[in-house]
């Protein structure tokens, strides 16, 4: 499989807190990347640098090859990068479609140059068809977010990913506060964007969940890279005695790089 | 829990709103309308209250409107005044020329107005002042008088109001003709809510600056007096140490006037009361008794006089000077 | 069905209020369902409206102007002085945009780029604007004869209609238009309900902040023009005194349509309301400080149902 993100040796430090040492790893096309470590190890802080929300303090980042400098989410975005946050990242008061379009939203021109007016019927009709890519229902497309439930939000938040055709999502703890049903059905959702060729990095303090849809898994730990595994015959308990040990042992496919 | 609140917050506010509104409507069969400029003014309300209750006696229904020195709120209030059609509206410390619009609509209404220290209008039937002019200039010799004609002096200026930037313009005259008077620290107000502490600070500044090298002060008018008073009493200054003048009047100068720990010596004593009750007297007469206006007033002002007062001629608490 | 009908009243209630207060003085004050005063409560609200639909621009962008009176009061004196000086009635004009507009972009950026709260940020642009607009009188009004060109702006009448009730409709529409069915609107939106997330979403939030606050600005210069005219005069302080008013225009609008939230439509009934009653109680012979004291029960009984987006506003950076 070709190699779709290189990250090599990012750094990260907030003042005097070093988030980020030296970590280095590549992505490849059509699979379901997981990142596990600790609070703290630095998981969030890495995909926020993918995914242009912060700026490393040295390392480069590389996308089918080219180098990339991502100032903002946008410039990510334009780049097929779509990023879903751990808080979600949604406006609950607006509309199931609003938010689904928010920042992208579908327009036609007027005489004004900088006022575009909103395609709402457009916008709503492919907003319903987004989340039945994705095998959910949600009737009302001017519902407010705030209405439903935690998997019809993770749902509503995938499918602006789906908005934005981007080839690489990236899901930070999107089963977290998820009830049981609400946790399968995310995953669901994380195969339906597999079946389609989206190329996924996912977050998660669930092994289950990991074991479940990973293909590869990453660990960090105080920021730097423990290792890499692949998920076949692994087991989550397995997975959970790795990264409370620390050591990955005979499972580790690759060598720590040398710290800079 | 939020629905709950909103329904208890607009049941107090509309139980507020009729319980406002139905303790005092209109009940008399003649309606007098006041505009007042500033109720926050006290000479403003001085001259609202003393018409008010003259008006009362007559047993007329007055509603007096304030402003709060907006302009536009001037003229809304005169419009809706005109709307409510009160049989008579009079304009206290108007702006004629800034609030045409409000004084238009109410002639266009018939409604017959007098004003009180406003200027004139063609809207407006006279306009009852003293003449600044005049009071200007008896402030500025009383001062001059008393210090000989000689000396130096501080001023504590305002410019944003007509009658004392007047006030102001008369005394520079005056010493424009007596060279041997001059000013060596001279603080000008600005127009601010907070014009109190203004003057405090600029008065402070310059008699630190200038102990003991000025022998009179001119405030412009009396209300800045009053901190100047404060200022010099408080440095340790006794009465008769120097000589200052202000103009306005009212119970607060009188009182320090008599007061022997006082600085204030003089004040041109402006008859707010006497104004506003002479307006509403006028309006009965022309409105009511059917006198004609041209026979109680000669052109477009009714001059009343001023009278300086000090402390020969001050009068005793809670009274009046004899006019 | 009950729910229904609270979700109804959560939403129209304030303007059933309005409406209820509207019948009250129709019943009890003499005159008032005259069209003459219909029309009259309609120009006075003129100036009112459109420095509140202003201010909930920058509100809707969780930004606070409290610079929007003083900055008016500005305009007033730019536009008038040029008048009084024999400049041209457009140059006038523009010149008065120009400097709400100005005002509004500064107190963008000091928010934006400087961190400072906009509570903070906008007091003092209105301290400022309040310095410059007697810099530029001395404290004494431009009064004059102005070209009728010009007075036609505030004092004019179409169809027996004054103008200042069209700027007020055109305004309003155009600002509901711009909210609603526009994507610079949106994403106003967005920046208010969630700055983070629509930062995240690619919405450059920081210069949203600045167009709501620059909106602001210019409906403020618009006013000030408009008061200019009206008056045919310019007092440093003419606008000063709508800064309570507008607020608590906007406050009631956010206990109606859409609860909670500044909008348009909830900003137009809220200085409707206002309007009718300063002119109801008027009529009905009441004194002055009734008017202040209900003034003050209306904002903080409208607050306690919008608490959260104002503080919002008030507090963050
Ligand atoms: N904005 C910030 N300012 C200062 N320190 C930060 C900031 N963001 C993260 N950190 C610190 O960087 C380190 C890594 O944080 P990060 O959020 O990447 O951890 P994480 O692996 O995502 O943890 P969790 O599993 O709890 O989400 C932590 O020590 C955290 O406190
Ligand atoms: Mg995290």
């Amino acid at each position: 499989m070709a190699t779709l993100l290189d990250l090599k040796s990012i750094h990260k430090s907030y003042g005097a807190v070093q988030a980020l040492n030296g970590v280095s790893l590549t992505v490849r096309e059509g699979e379901v990347l997981a990142i596990c470590g600790d609070n703290g190890a630095g998981k969030s802080t890495l995909i926020k640098i993918v995914s242009g929300a912060e700026a490393a303090t040295s390392g480069q980042v590389f996308l089918r090859g080219k180098e990339v400098h991502f100032a903002s989410p946008a410039d990510a975005l334009a780049c097929g990068v779509a990023t879903i946050y751990q808080d979600l990242a949604l406006a609950p008061r607006l509309q199931v479609y609003q938010n689904i379009f928010m920042g992208a939203e579908l327009t036609r021109a007027t005489f004004i140059p900088f006022l575009r007016i909103l395609d709402k019927k457009k916008m709503s009709q492919a907003a319903a068809d987004y989340l039945g890519r994705l095998n959910i229902e949600i009737k009302d497309m001017k519902a407010p977010v705030a209405s439903l439930s935690g998997g019809q939000r993770q749902a509503v938040a995938i499918s602006r990913a789906l908005r934005w055709q981007a080839s690489l999502v990236i899901m930070d703890e999107p089963t977290a506060a998820l009830g049981v049903r609400e946790t399968a059905q995310v995953l669901d959702l994380i195969r339906q964007l597999h079946d389609q060729a989206v190329t996924i990095i996912i977050i998660s303090h669930n092994m289950e969940d990991v074991v479940a849809v990973a293909t590869r898994i990453v660990i960090l730990k105080n920021g730097l890279k423990l290792g890499e595994c692949l998920t076949e015959n692994l087991t989550a308990a397995e997975l959970s005695r790795m990264i409370a040990l620390g050591d990955l042992g005979d499972r580790n496919i690759i060598r720590q790089t040398a710290v800079e | 829990m939020k629905c709950k609140k909103i329904g208890l917050a607009r049941t107090a506010a509309l139980m507020a709103v009729f319980f406002l509104t139905t303790t005092q409507a209109f009940a008399g069969d003649f309606k007098l309308g006041i505009v007042v400029t500033a109720m926050s003014s006290e000479t403003h309300a001085r001259t609202a209250h003393a018409a008010e209750e003259t008006a009362r006696k007559l047993g007329w229904d007055v509603t007096i409107l304030d402003s709060q020195a907006n302009v536009q709120k001037i003229v809304s209030n005169l419009e809706n005044l005109a709307q409510a059609k009160v049989n008579a509206i009079l304009v206290c410390m108007g702006k004629p020329v800034e609030t045409e619009a409000g004084l238009a609509a109410v002639s266009k209404a018939g409604t017959p107005m007098i004003s009180v220290m406003s200027g004139t209008s063609p809207h407006v039937m006279f306009d009852i002042t003293v003449n600044e002019y005049e009071v200007g200039a008896e402030a500025a010799l009383y001062l001059l008088g008393q210090l000989n004609y000689q000396g130096h002096i501080l001023t504590q200026r305002y410019e944003s109001h007509v009658g004392t930037r007047i006030r102001g313009k008369i005394l520079d005259v005056v010493l424009a003709e007596n060279l041997a008077v001059k000013v060596i620290g001279s603080h000008t107000m600005a127009k601010t809510k907070s014009w109190r502490e203004d003057v405090r600070k600029g008065m402070e500044a310059l008699l630190l600056q200038n102990q003991g090298k000025f022998q009179g002060i001119w405030a412009s008018f009396d209300a800045q007096a009053f901190i100047i008073d404060d200022l010099l009493q408080a440095q340790g200054h006794k009465k008769g140490d120097i000589v200052m003048v202000s103009i306005d009047g009212g119970q607060e100068t009188f009182r320090r006037i008599r007061d022997p720990n006082s600085l204030l010596t003089a004040s041109v004593f402006i008859p707010f009361e006497a104004m506003g009750k002479k307006a509403v007297e006028l309006m009965d007469q022309i409105v009511n008794k059917g006198d004609k206006k041209e026979e109680l007033v000669t052109g477009p002002y009714l001059f009343l006089d001023a009278l300086m007062i000090d402390k020969y001629n001050a009068p005793p608490e809670g009274e009046w000077p004899k006019m | 069905m009950t729910e229904k009908y609270q979700n109804f009243l959560r939403r129209y209630g304030t303007a059933l209020g309005g409406l209820a207060l509207f019948i009250f003085f129709a019943i009890a004050a003499e005159n008032f369902l005259n069209p003459s005063n219909l029309l009259n409560v309609l120009k006075q609200i003129s100036f009112l409206t459109i420095l509140a639909i202003g201010f909930s621009f920058a509100l809707t962008t969780s930004e606070l102007d409290l610079s929007f009176a003083t900055v008016g009061s500005l305009a007033c004196v730019v536009a008038g002085g040029l008048i009084y000086h024999q400049f041209s009635p457009i140059l006038a004009i523009a010149a008065g945009l120009f400097a709400g507009l100005a005002a509004g972009v500064i107190n963008g950026l000091i928010v934006t780029r400087l961190k400072v709260p906009s509570l903070i940020g906008t007091l003092a642009v209105s301290s400022i604007a309040t310095g410059v607009s007697f810099w530029i009188t001395g404290g004494v009004a431009f009064v004059g004869r102005w070209a009728d060109a010009f007075l036609f702006l505030g004092r004019g009448q179409l169809v027996g209609i004054p103008v200042l009730v069209f700027w007020t409709l055109i305004i309003a529409v155009f600002s509901l238009f711009v909210l609603k069915q526009t994507r610079i609107g949106i994403h106003m939106i967005f920046t208010g309900e969630n700055d983070e997330a629509a930062r995240l979403g690619g919405i450059p939030t920081q210069k949203m902040k600045v167009l709501g606050l620059s909106i602001s600005g210019l409906t403020a210069g618009f006013t000030g023009v408009l008061l200019a005219s009206t008056l045919s005069s310019a007092d440093p302080t003419a606008a000063d005194g709508f800064m309570l008013t507008a607020i608590a225009a906007v406050l009631l609008g956010m206990t109606m349509i859409e609860p909670g939230h500044p909008n348009v439509p909830g900003s137009l009934i809220g200085a409707l309301t206002i309007g009718i009653l300063s002119n109801g109680l008027i009529l009905m012979g009441v004194e002055y400080y009734v008017q202040d004291i209900i003034l003050g029960m209306i904002i903080i009984a409208s607050v306690s149902v919008s608490a959260s987006t104002i503080t919002k506003a008030a507090f963050s950076v």
